[in-house]
């Protein structure tokens, strides 16, 4: 029997591909990341399948690259060097939500469309990063480390207790879900770490490459009984930043996140592309957006304080900031975007960011709030010198923890049928990368063009990562040609 | 092997002769206990040496010269800070260098940004005040101010002001460690240039091999350099009072306060905790055992004995307490809030609000000094867990049940059933259960009570601190993963191939349960035949 048979056989013949329309579903994405060529797809039900799928790929020495959801932008799962596609979308149960705990337990296909109405119908919500996809998966984002836009958690990260299967095709639960007999169990899986060693976080940001992730536990938040959307127009970027040290230590606001005229207009606009190009001409070049929640008990009074603390400040230290329910110029702006900070993004529309000419290329790392103003004034000076138009390029800065730190992420859109373009904007993110890195971003999440750029940098950081893979891969079959595998 | 006079040599030449000794009088001053976490069990009378050499580092660069030295030479090697962890955190075999690091007490505060960056010999007490004068505040771990920040960070790390923030590896930013093998790693935002303040990446996350759900006991290297996530906290001085041993902060009651709370039952207590959690108010919320407040009330062992005495299994059955931190982090009317709607859940709940001393004793100051529990002469915290409210409140009781077997000579404590409390706003849950012992009695059976609390724990089905190095890894490893033993043995393996780094470290439970022949007759695991005896 050959491999293909073994597969086939493994998951069934109706969740087995391998003609030629259906791999090309899984060469490209939306990056420009060269065109892969998968040998075939296979559709595991289970995590035994799963299991035993990478099983014979291990013994067989044939690479698996796992992919999660139908809408990729970095590259990360187009298969490299062939092999098998592990398509995880029919893994899409939500296993349970737990109200006492605020947990729900979920599989690695569910989208955000369907755990975003299922939490609903409960009362509860996921702190979201920005308009996700309505049909990518919501593990792979928070593994990857997607930024929520709300950052008044002191405990940020989400993930709890998971499953995982190695590349060896061991079953391994992490975290307090490790107990024998999990889920039958007084231990609910509320803890990731451990045991022993913090396997989970060999698995954030790892694109793949340690193994595949089947389930999680995630920590999910009450939906706020009253909302308040507020907005200010900025001109001066350090003003704003400044205004921002000041409030969020303070623990206010829910979603906090500044956007500037390309990215906002993109979001907003219904008639394309005019009301893009009238949005992008009229808004003020950055917004600030603020939105405070009063939440299960006295949601009146919970606003009011945060209310009363923003006018001190603002009378006090601020007074050049215009912080409103409305935008000027912008009416009915509130009502607009609030449920688009809330809800994923409807899979029956272009995402914003390929709305703007097909294609995109988005270059984000961290770095400190202070210094957001810089990277800034540098990305527009190496966009000039690639012939870039400054007023394409999309900014969009999450602050994040109580704003000690932020994540700027500046997009350049393209043609993706125009290869000049396309080129361009290549060489361009590449060289922004070079010069941004030596003047102190932090790229966290390496893709594509990015990784050896990054690892050249943290060489020894790259040295004990092989080293960590080799104990978990030997073979190193899990998405290979990724990070610095 | 023993420290040759060459390998010293080269050894003094990297930290200096003033900063190296095998004199036995000054190694003798790291012998593990008297009086300490733990101290005076079987686990210290087998397992622990004096170490044959002591060095004290001051420098990054300094510990990695020394680790090479050791490695190239076959040296087995401890890390050692403040040595809180008693005799888990000195040597195990013969002739092993001690690698002080006291000396590696550097601290910068970046108080916009909410971090600070220690050495591993930089405590807890001055962080805490450096950070409250601007405008932030630690969470100091039961190990008290006087424990190395980084060795709790990679140990434990939690306090019941982690309501807020729960996990201690969320604080962990850029780190430096050096590997066994004396390669210098670096972590976070430190693996791409100088600044310390991210903690991630790039890409897998190496922060995994600094501990599990708690910690290596240097078995995995050195963390010589950390950047330390501070929390933002309120503006207001909490003022120091008192004399030593009697101190305490004053709280700006505006801003920063304790209530006590009287509740129906156990299931009330629980209930508010929750609700506390859902509202995403306060600081802390913990739930304080009867046996604690006798603690806190008396000024020596005698008084101690004298109030506890008066209690029954009755009264201890029969108190329910939740003890509520309200901290103004906005402004005074966010405090105001956030005691409404607390008032709203005790009064849901039939909770009643005690006077409560306007004070902070312990957490927020520098949580429980080691001395603080030191009611018999020797005490161990046996079990730590963070999970959520579902486990929390029932992983006491099976511990004061199992107890009952091993009392004495346990202290008796009335069926205790030690303490839980809110984490990360009641998506978690922690329960700690504490015992007491007589050094002077027969200890054994503390020994095997350590080891029949795993038994517990697996057949329950409860998560455990008991994981990694701090039990029998093939008592527990095949039950919870299952095998986490054999990935953390391959890691263990693939960076340490020697077992240099604090040998027979994550094996050491294992090896003493092979050495200690009163503790035979409780392994009914399978182990390897050379595991070392």
């Amino acid at each position: 029997m050959d491999l293909k048979e073994k597969l086939s056989e493994l998951v069934g013949s109706d969740a087995f591909l391998d003609d030629p329309a259906s791999l090309q579903n899984y060469a490209t994405d939306y990056s420009y990341t060269p065109r892969g060529a998968p040998g075939c797809v296979v559709k595991p039900a289970n995590s035994e399948e799963v299991s035993k799928v990478i099983g014979v790929c291990n013994q067989n020495a044939i690479p698996v690259v796992p992919c999660s959801s139908k809408v990729h932008f970095y590259g990360a799962t187009i298969p490299k060097e062939g092999g098998v596609v592990l398509d995880m979308s029919r893994m899409d149960r939500i296993l349970e939500i737990d109200p006492d705990n605020r947990r729900v337990r979920f599989e690695a296909g569910v989208t955000w469309d369907k755990l975003t109405k299922a939490l609903e119908k409960e009362g509860f919500r996921v702190i979201m990063p920005l308009t996700p996809p309505a049909e990518r998966s919501v593990l792979t984002d928070f593994l990857e480390r997607e930024e929520p836009t709300n950052q008044v958690y002191d405990y940020g990260e989400p993930l709890q207790g998971m499953e995982v299967v190695w590349p060896t095709g061991e079953i391994f639960r992490m975290g307090s879900a490790s107990v024998e007999g999990y889920p039958d169990s007084p231990s609910k899986g509320g803890n990731p770490s451990g045991p022993g060693l913090d396997f989970y976080r060999f698995f954030q940001c790892a694109q793949g490459t340690m193994g595949v992730v089947t389930w999680t536990n995630l920590k999910i938040e009450s939906i706020p009984k009253m909302d308040k959307i507020l907005f200010a127009p900025i001109v001066d970027l350090d003003y704003a930043i400044n205004f921002l040290y000041r409030i969020l230590p303070r623990r206010i606001g829910q979603e906090v996140l500044l956007l500037n005229n390309v990215d906002l207009a993109a979001i907003l606009a219904q008639d394309w592309p005019a009301d893009f190009e009238k949005l992008k001409a009229t808004l003020p070049p950055w917004t600030l957006i603020l939105v405070i929640s009063g939440l299960l008990r006295r949601p009146e009074e919970k606003i009011a304080y945060e209310e009363n603390f923003l006018a001190q400040v603002i009378k006090n230290e601020f007074s050049d900031l215009r912080l409103d329910e409305n935008l000027p110029g912008f009416p009915g702006l509130r009502n607009k975007l609030l449920p688009i900070l809330r809800k994923p993004w409807p899979a029956d529309v272009p995402h914003w960011k390929n709305r703007v000419k097909g294609a995109c290329q988005s270059l984000f790392f961290h770095t400190r709030p202070v210094k957001a103003q810089q990277f800034v004034t540098r990305i527009r000076e190496i966009a000039v010198n690639h012939g870039y138009p400054l007023s394409d390029i999309g900014m969009y800065i999450q602050p994040i923890e109580h704003n000690r730190a932020c994540r700027p992420e500046f997009t350049f859109f393209y043609d993706p049928g125009n290869e000049g373009e396309k080129s361009a904007v290549r060489a361009l993110y590449k060289d922004a990368a070079k010069l941004l890195l030596n003047e102190g971003a932090v790229f966290t999440r390496p893709y594509g063009d990015l990784a050896p750029i990054v690892y050249e940098r943290a060489a020894s950081y790259a040295a004990a990562l092989k080293r960590l893979k080799k104990v978990f891969d030997p073979n190193n079959i899990m998405n290979p040609s990724n990070l610095c595998f | 092997m023993a420290i040759s006079k060459e390998i010293y040599k080269a050894l003094e030449s990297v930290a200096g002769p003033e900063y190296i000794s095998d004199d036995p009088v000054i190694c003798e001053g790291y012998r593990s206990g008297p009086g300490g976490y733990e101290a005076g069990l079987g686990y210290e009378r087998v397992m622990t040496t004096v170490p044959g050499c002591v060095i004290m580092p001051r420098t990054t660069e300094e510990v990695q010269r020394i680790v090479k030295i050791c490695y190239r030479n076959d040296i087995p090697y401890v890390p050692y800070s403040t040595g809180f962890y008693g005799p888990r955190s000195h040597p195990h075999v013969e002739d092993a260098l001690l690698i002080d690091l006291k000396r590696m007490n550097d601290f910068v505060l970046d108080e916009k940004h909410f971090y600070v960056e220690v050495g591993p010999g930089m405590v807890y007490s001055p962080i805490q005040e450096e950070c409250m004068q601007h405008g932030a505040y630690v969470v100091i771990g039961g190990g008290g101010a006087q424990a190395s920040a980084i060795a709790n960070l990679i140990g434990d790390g939690w306090s019941p002001l982690s309501h807020r923030i729960g996990l201690p590896h969320r604080r962990i930013l850029g780190t430096e460690i050096v590997m066994p093998d004396g390669e210098l790693l670096k972590m976070g935002s430190l693996a791409q240039g100088d600044d310390p303040f991210w903690g991630e990446g790039p890409g897998p996350d190496l922060r995994g091999l600094l501990r599990g759900y708690t910690g290596l006991r240097g078995c995995l290297g050195i963390v010589t350099r950390m950047a330390i996530k501070t929390l933002p906290f309120q503006p207001e001085r909490l003022e120091p009072t008192g004399i030593s041993p009697n101190t305490a902060l004053t709280l700006p009651e505006k801003r920063v306060k304790w209530i006590n709370f009287t509740v129906p039952s156990k299931d009330e207590q629980v209930k508010s905790m929750r609700e506390i959690g859902h509202a995403e108010i306060a600081g802390a919320v913990t739930k304080v055992p009867l046996f604690w407040r006798a603690i806190a009330k008396a000024e020596c062992k005698e008084e101690f004995w004298d109030i506890w005495g008066k209690e029954t299994e009755e009264s201890v059955a029969n108190f329910f307490i939740v003890r509520v931190l309200l901290i103004g982090y906005t402004s005074e009317e966010q405090m105001e809030y956030d005691e409404r709607v607390l008032m709203d859940i005790m009064n849901e709940v039939g909770g009643i609000a005690r006077r409560t001393k306007p004070s902070d004793e312990s957490w927020i100051k520098n949580a429980d000094s080691a001395g603080m529990w030191l009611m018999c002469g020797g005490y161990v915290s046996v079990d730590y867990v963070i999970e959520t409210l579902s486990q929390s409140p029932g992983h006491g009781p099976c511990y004061a049940e199992l107890k009952k077997k091993y009392t004495p000579p346990l202290m008796p404590d009335y069926g205790d059933p030690g303490w839980f409390q809110s984490f990360e706003m009641g998506h978690q849950g922690y329960s700690e259960f504490l015992v007491y012992w007589d050094p002077d009695d027969d200890t054994n059976p503390v020994d095997q009570f350590y080891v029949d609390t795993s038994k517990m724990n697996i057949k329950n089905r409860f998560y455990t601190s008991l994981l990694g190095p701090h039990q029998p890894l093939y008592l527990t490893g095949p039950k919870y993963g299952p095998n986490y033993h054999e990935f953390l043995l391959k890691v263990k393996n693939e960076f340490d191939p020697k077992w240099m780094s604090h040998p027979p470290v994550p094996l050491a439970h294992d090896v003493f349960v092979e050495r200690a022949p009163w503790m035979h007759h409780m392994k009914d695991w399978e182990s390897p035949a050379d595991i070392p005896k």
